[in-house]
């Protein structure tokens, strides 16, 4: 089975944070990652099941892992080696096309009783994802047990698996995993009704989260920063009002909320903060330079929502003390509970925005596994290419076939 | 060559042939020597500056003495006890700003001079800006003089205009279109309003002194919009501008509110650069040129290439024009307006027959909008298509649907403290369409009513939030006439987002041309600074 | 001691007896000697000083000396220079003029010298006490030099000194006068006399009036060491002489026009203009009341010296 493994390697490790430092998405030549042919995987449990997958996404944070830039805190939640992707539209032996959520939470973990987000159906929170019958991993993708996304085939447990419907195409349903990321964040953001938010960050998240925006809340603007072209394009498409380069934010935001602006000198025209600022920030740049502008930005009591996974950023954190600014995190999904006090799995809310904004169209390239560093290196520089979901495209690897008639 | 001993020569036209030499253009903050292709190219002289007035002073005395119209002279309508308030230009004239003493302070101490014999004792002096930026001390001392600065400003009776002070504004009525009329509360209510003017184009002047400059927003967006200025052919020509016919409405409203205004307009020659001295040279032609002009013009490039952006900016911005005042007139606004214009005209006419395909211009480091600042892309666009484009009475010297070729450096440089608002403008707006009538209607309003605009116009030094679409409107009328525009030598992403096309050089400008106007097109090379108009027939 | 004075006296005892041709022959009686011939007073000549080699050792010692001196102790604000720019419209802007300032120290001639602008500066003569500065020929020259001094009397206009003047303005000279005739005793002004009036009515030039203030406090009269303080140089509109005025009134203008600019230093531009118009301005000479009143009334009119000390220790 050909697959993209990923071990534990200290000087590779090293020489892929250097390579990465130097052109995202280098560290898949000289890091700790490399085509294997590897036995195919063994369920780990009596109800798991084989997927094959068809597409199988690059997200920003298998990114940070391959350029040696993810943090140690992550250290404990992996069990290496193994095959990174989690973003998957694939085949059952049965020929079933199921979307995977990656999270392994305590049911899939063979735990009883599940822990308490588990049972509230908050599966991202999970407590338990070192423990129980599976090596450590948060996600499928990051489990020595489970293999990932990026290889002919992974072993899913039945609770992570969702069917696709027919009239989605593979594009469209390899989306619905970043897409519920962004309906999360949208949802976890509380947005008042007729308020000013800010997207910082346009990116696959960024992009996804304007449009979560503007279906699972009602804002009055939605700012949004973009540095290139093809993202403002598709940022004010998916439902921005204001879409603006990233050095304009404070000057767009007090714009778009009236506010005035305070000058480190006095009246000099310069915008350094805002005397009052948007209701909401979304964050999917998680760098220090972004959540330095969110702090500017945002207004008194209001809300910073994490989305970009941010690593270790310094942050000068005095307005957030002074002006009562409460900073969140939004890692994935579960179980959303909606304005109107219904509760709904975030990927049923996740595929309906999908089929609604045509979120498929995202997907700007596919690569054959063979090509992985090419692949990869495009999707670190999606935004300046022009592109915005990388992928890989499994659905003519001839190993396909053979695993299928191995299985018969 | 000109001396002081012949009289000063008229403006002409020359036919560009293959013996002709490269042209001087004007560059932002240097020069190109552009050669023009032979045969089909005319260039458009200036004329040579006129003579000024011996006695300056005398005539200024001899005007107040004398008024035009149906106006009494000054002496007789100045008594104890009135209110009397003198509303001079702001910074934006004469440009460059004039060496000392200026005509400003010549004017208003001659004024002063007889209210203090008549005993007046309430006497306010109002810089006319408008919604333009308030002018620093350093800028009202060199326009009033120091001895009326000292005089006035340290017990606040010399400032700066506020239009948005909502106890010092009021509105007097509205015209029979509609239009509010929108005034300075203390010129209101005063018993004479002295308007002390520089008429450096034909725009300046007439009702448009007060009716605009001691306005405010609500009284301008109705003679500063897309709509007037796509009907002012040109807005230079009072005749044919839709802007002037609302300012002359507005001019009649406020007489019938009993505004007494005493209008005191002058005007001066092209005397730019100086007869004589380092920069002498260009306003010569360049067939003229002494040897000495020319080895002063080579180094002066050379020096040019070697200064950085911000140290050229200061040299060029701390040139005094050495302007001669050639009349004075004073008495009722439309009387004295008519002399003023005919003696604008009288220096800057310049006779030219037909229009053609294409219209080159080189711009220079300054327009009104940017004394003491930066000239960032929008002030280009507005100096380019809006002022220089409609110097023309009768019709535009390029034909419709042409190109016009501006060249200057356009920074993507914006001055921080002058112009935040267009910042925005040009990051926001600009960014989502360049079509005026578009920017009118969906951003305007917003940008007019930003508190933060709002508050830097007031206790800064900024312009006002709708200032910067006033800029864009301005070159309406050459957006709906051209079908291209071109700016040679500009950065590529400023020029882009204005809509423009970018060109390295005049010969690619002239290239790209022939994509809309056809090959070998005829020539226009407006030949600017010193001002001058096309009398186009 | 004695010794030496014993032969002195025999000496001079010697020489008595001599006779004529070894002694000058004495007047006889009844016949009246010519007068001698005086090189002081209005008789001192000093053509020599406006001599090139002598105007360049004076530049020398006006821009050399006199204004880092001036700029230390007087530390001069010039103001209304732009007024000179009328001249254009009057006279011709290279033509010559009289400045005719008030008077109140030594220091006011340097002060001129090195604030009057060109093109005036380098060709301006100053009339000077003949009585005071000419009274023994080496002061005579060290004046003639320094400052391009000639000798006018102080209390009318002689023949010779009108003389000079007019030859000195018909060759394009400008002239500096203090129209007092002295420097002020007490602070106050002193009334104008003619002098300045009749030479522009004789010569047809303006005349600049220009006020003075903070030289007193510098170097009053009397005083021998200066003290450091600000002062203000004033230049007022250019006047020309009317058709039917006298010198007298001629002067009385000018001295309204002093007064006028020493109300404009105190007050401000405008405020002079409406008490100038009113004829309200105050009055140079000062009040007719007792000596110490006038001193005490100068207090109110006289700005105070800045103080320019630090308030804070020197860390």
């Amino acid at each position: 089975m050909k697959a993209l493994e990923f071990r534990r390697n200290v000087p590779r490790f090293a020489a892929a944070r250097l390579a990465g430092s130097l052109t995202p998405g280098r560290g898949a030549s000289v890091g700790p990652l490399r085509l294997a042919d590897l036995e195919p995987p063994t369920a780990p449990g009596p109800d798991w099941v084989r997927v094959r997958p068809r597409l199988s996404g690059i997200c920003g944070s298998d990114l940070a892992t391959i350029d040696g830039r993810s943090a140690r805190y992550f250290e404990p939640l992996v069990s290496f080696p193994f095959v990174p992707g989690h973003e998957v539209v694939g085949d059952l032996d049965d020929g079933t096309r199921m979307v995977l959520e990656p999270v392994l939470g305590c049911v899939s973990r063979n735990l009883a009783p599940t822990c308490d987000p588990c049972s509230a159906g908050h599966l991202g929170n999970c407590e338990h994802t070192t423990f129980g019958d599976l090596e450590p991993g948060i996600q499928t993708g990051s489990c020595h047990d489970t293999g990932g996304g990026w290889a002919t085939a992974f072993s899913a447990h039945p609770s992570q698996l969702h069917p696709v419907d027919d009239s989605f195409s593979d594009e469209s349903a390899v989306m619905v995993e970043p897409t519920a990321c962004a309906v999360h964040a949208a949802i976890l953001a509380g947005v008042p009704d007729g308020a000013v938010v800010t997207v910082l960050g346009a990116g696959t998240l960024g992009l996804l989260t304007i449009a979560a925006l503007r279906t699972f809340a009602n804002p009055r603007t939605i700012v949004a920063t973009a540095r290139y072209p093809s993202q403002r394009r598709l940022a004010a498409e998916l439902g921005a009002d204001l879409v603006v380069e990233p050095d304009d934010v404070r000057r767009a935001v007090r714009r778009a909320t009236g506010s005035r602006a305070v000058s480190l000198a006095v009246d000099d025209g310069a915008v350094d903060r805002l005397s009052g600022g948007t209701d909401v920030v979304v964050d999917c740049v998680g760098s220090s330079a972004s959540l330095t502008d969110a702090l500017a930005i945002t207004r008194p009591r209001g809300r910073i929502v994490l989305v970009g996974m941010p690593a270790s950023v310094s942050l000068e954190l005095t307005p957030l003390w002074h002006r009562e600014i409460e900073l969140v995190g939004a890692y994935t999904y579960g179980t959303e509970t909606l304005p109107d006090g219904s509760t709904a799995r975030t990927f049923d809310l996740a595929a309906g925005l999908v089929r609604a904004a045509d979120l498929g169209r995202l997907v700007s390239a596919t690569y054959p596994l063979h090509r992985y560093r090419d692949a990869l290196e495009h999707a670190a520089a999606a935004g300046r290419r022009g592109a915005v979901k990388v992928a890989f495209d499994l659905r003519d690897e001839k190993e396909r076939e053979a695993l299928m008639e191995m299985s018969k | 060559m000109s001396n002081g001993h012949l009289a000063p020569r008229p403006g002409f036209v020359l036919d560009v042939d293959r013996t002709s030499p490269p042209i001087v253009f004007h560059h932002g903050e240097g020069f190109r020597l552009e050669k023009l292709p032979a045969d089909r190219t005319r260039v458009i002289y200036p004329a040579e500056p006129l003579e000024g007035l011996t006695d300056p002073d005398g005539a200024i005395r001899s005007a107040l003495l004398n008024p035009l119209g149906d106006s009494e002279p000054l002496p007789a309508l100045l008594r104890p006890g009135m209110k009397l308030t003198i509303a001079f230009d702001d910074i934006s004239l004469p440009l460059p700003p004039m060496r000392r003493p200026d005509i400003r302070q010549r004017v208003i101490e001659a004024v002063l001079d007889l209210a203090a014999e008549a005993g007046v004792d309430d006497v306010h002096l109002i810089a006319a800006l408008a919604i333009h930026r308030r002018m620093t001390e350093d800028e009202l001392r060199h326009a009033v003089g120091d001895r009326v600065y000292d005089a006035f400003a340290p017990s606040g009776r010399l400032y700066n205009h506020d239009a948005e002070d909502p106890d010092g504004m009021v509105v007097l009525g509205q015209t029979p279109h509609g239009e509010d009329v929108q005034f300075s509360r203390r010129a209101a209510e005063s018993d004479l309003v002295v308007y002390v003017n520089i008429n450096l184009v034909a725009m300046d002047g007439g009702h448009k002194s007060t009716a605009t400059g001691l306005s405010g927003y609500t009284g301008l967006r109705h003679h500063h919009n897309v709509h007037t200025m796509l009907n002012s052919r040109s807005f230079m020509d009072r005749e044919n501008s839709a802007l002037h016919a609302s300012n002359w409405r507005m001019g009649k409203v406020l007489r019938d509110a009993d505004v007494k205004i005493f209008q005191i307009e002058t005007t001066v020659n092209n005397n730019t650069f100086g007869r004589e001295g380092p920069l002498s040279m260009l306003q010569k032609r360049e067939w003229e040129w002494s040897p000495k002009d020319r080895a002063g013009f080579l180094t002066m490039q050379q020096g040019l290439k070697l200064m950085p952006a911000k140290a050229k900016r200061k040299a060029f911005s701390s040139w005094l024009a050495p302007y001669e005042l050639t009349s004075v007139q004073a008495g009722e606004v439309e009387a004295v307006h008519e002399v003023t214009t005919a003696n604008v005209y009288r220096q800057q006419l310049v006779p030219v027959e037909g229009q053609t395909d294409v219209l080159t211009m080189g711009l220079p480091y300054i327009c009104p909008y940017n004394v003491n600042s930066i000239m960032n892309p929008i002030l280009v666009m507005c100096l380019g298509l809006g002022y220089f484009f409609n110097l023309y009475r009768g019709k535009p010297l390029v034909r419709e649907g042409g190109v016009l070729i501006m060249g200057h450096p356009t920074p993507w440089e914006f001055h921080p403290v002058h112009h935040p608002s267009y910042i925005d403008f040009f990051e926001q707006v600009l960014a989502d369409t360049t079509d005026p009538a578009e920017i009118e209607k969906k951003w305007e309003k917003q940008f007019a009513e930003d508190e933060w605009y709002i508050h830097l116009y007031r206790t800064s030094y900024a312009y006002h939030g709708a200032h910067p679409f006033y800029m864009w409107y301005w070159g309406a009328h050459a957006l709906q006439h051209l079908g291209r525009v071109i700016v040679v030598g500009g950065d590529t992403a400023a020029v882009r987002r204005m809509g423009f096309q970018p060109a390295s050089t005049l010969q690619d400008a002239l290239e790209m041309a022939t994509d809309v106007v056809g090959p070998q097109p005829t020539i226009t090379h407006l030949k600017n600074p010193p001002i001058l108009m096309a009398d186009v027939t | 001691m004695n010794h030496v004075r014993l032969q002195v006296a025999k000496a001079r005892a010697r020489v008595a007896r001599l006779g004529f041709p070894l002694r000058a022959a004495p007047v006889p009686n009844g016949v009246e000697p010519p007068p001698p011939m005086r090189h002081t007073g209005t008789d001192f000549e000093t053509d020599w000083a406006r001599s090139q080699p002598a105007r360049v050792a004076r530049l020398a010692l006006v821009e050399g000396v006199m204004r880092p001196v001036m700029s230390v102790v007087a530390s001069p604000a010039v103001k209304g220079l732009d007024r000179l720019d009328r001249l254009d419209g009057l006279d011709g802007l290279d033509g010559p003029v009289i400045f005719a300032a008030n008077h109140h120290s030594h220091v006011d001639t340097p002060l001129m010298l090195t604030t009057v602008p060109e093109p005036w500066r380098h060709r301006l003569v100053v009339g000077a006490a003949a009585d005071y500065f000419f009274r023994t020929r080496i002061g005579g020259s060290i004046a003639a030099l320094a400052m391009g001094a000639i000798p006018i009397e102080r209390t009318k206009v002689g023949r010779q000194s009108a003389t000079l003047a007019t030859d000195l303005i018909g060759d394009g000279w400008s002239l500096l006068i203090f129209p007092e005739g002295g420097r002020s005793p007490d602070g106050w002004g002193q009334p104008f006399r003619g002098g300045a009036a009749y030479l522009a009515i004789r010569c047809d030039v303006p005349v600049v009036p220009v006020h003075l203030q903070g030289t007193g406090r510098i170097l009053r009269k009397g005083k021998k060491l200066p003290q450091p303080s600000r002062t203000t140089v004033t230049f007022g509109d250019p006047l020309l002489p009317g058709e039917d005025e006298n010198s007298r009134t001629f002067a009385a203008r000018l001295e309204a026009a002093v007064a006028a600019l020493a109300d404009e230093a105190t007050s401000d531009w405008w405020q002079a203009r409406v008490r100038a118009h009113a004829g309200t301005s105050p009055d140079l000479t000062g009040p007719d009341i007792g000596a110490w009143r006038r001193v005490w009334a100068l207090g109110d009119r006289d700005r105070r010296a800045r103080r320019n000390k630090r308030h804070w220790p020197e860390l």
